[in-house]
């Protein structure tokens, strides 16, 4: 069951890490013209697009992650701490902190992401989006190096 | 004097209130419960596992889910133009600080 759960867990923030990517692009590297390159294509999003399926893909990852993280905490935790990964060891206490930082932010990113858009709320929704962005890239990335490390079924 | 709730202020005020509630709740360990993830056992406030490691992470998020949406509802309720002062950067800044607070905190394991 545990492997079941870690592998949506990494789908859910793979997905996750799509969308909130290419909003984080759309918002601060906007397409300025119509062309078929596939940098263009990217910033070309419409960065409103991905906001109910950001919310709801946070929040779904999140609470996936929180029921792997008990047997995080029984199992691998120790193996980092035996083995003196002490870097990886803080990393991953701080993605516990930093993604719980990011759900609290959620209800601010939803109504400011609201239809029709404010122009006075721009910096706002761009800066909100670069923290949850920075929010899910950590989550993804020191997940990853964990899992590399001691991850379930290993 | 007319007062309607402001889901903008609401909004503000919950990310800027749960991320310091947050914070303050980890560092004084502010758990509504607790939990043994190897005898599977939920506890009150800070109740240590009788074997193996206790959790207190999602107790302190319920500790800061309640406490942020207590102050976000009553903050919520100010005057038409209290709320239009409430600058919505507070919503970016304040969670930027507390990351950067959790940094310090955790910086001794980065420098082993």
């Amino acid at each position: 069951m545990w492997i079941t759960l870690l592998i949506a867990h990494g789908l859910s923030a793979f997905l996750l890490l799509g969308a909130i990517t290419h909003q984080a692009v759309g918002v601060w590297l906007p397409a300025r013209d119509r062309s078929t390159h596939f940098l263009n294509r990217v910033r070309a999003a419409p960065p409103t697009s991905y906001v109910n399926a950001i919310i709801v893909l946070f929040v779904a990852t999140m609470i996936l992650g929180g029921v792997i993280y008990t047997n995080y905490r029984i199992a691998a935790r120790f193996t980092l701490e035996q083995g003196r990964f002490w870097k990886t060891f803080g990393a991953f206490e701080l993605k516990e902190h930093i993604v719980t930082i990011g759900l609290g932010i959620l209800p601010a990113y939803w109504y400011f992401w609201r239809q029709p858009l404010r122009e006075e709320y721009a910096r706002t929704r761009a800066m909100l989006t670069t923290v949850l962005a920075f929010v899910v890239w950590w989550g993804f990335l020191v997940g990853h190096l964990a899992n590399n490390i001691r991850g379930l079924g290993t | 004097m007319k007062i309607v709730p402001s889901v903008r202020v609401f909004a503000v005020t919950f990310t800027a209130a749960f991320s310091i509630i947050y914070v303050l709740a980890v560092e004084y360990n502010w758990a509504l419960f607790s939990y043994a993830p190897a005898t599977r056992q939920f506890g009150p406030l800070v109740t240590p596992a009788t074997a193996g490691p206790t959790m207190y992470w999602y107790g302190w998020m319920a500790t800061t889910a309640i406490g942020a949406g207590v102050i976000a509802g009553l903050a919520s309720l100010v005057p038409e133009g209290v709320a239009k002062r409430v600058w919505s950067g507070w919503s970016w800044v304040v969670p930027i600080g507390v990351l950067v607070a959790f940094a310090y905190l955790l910086r001794g394991y980065f420098m082993r």
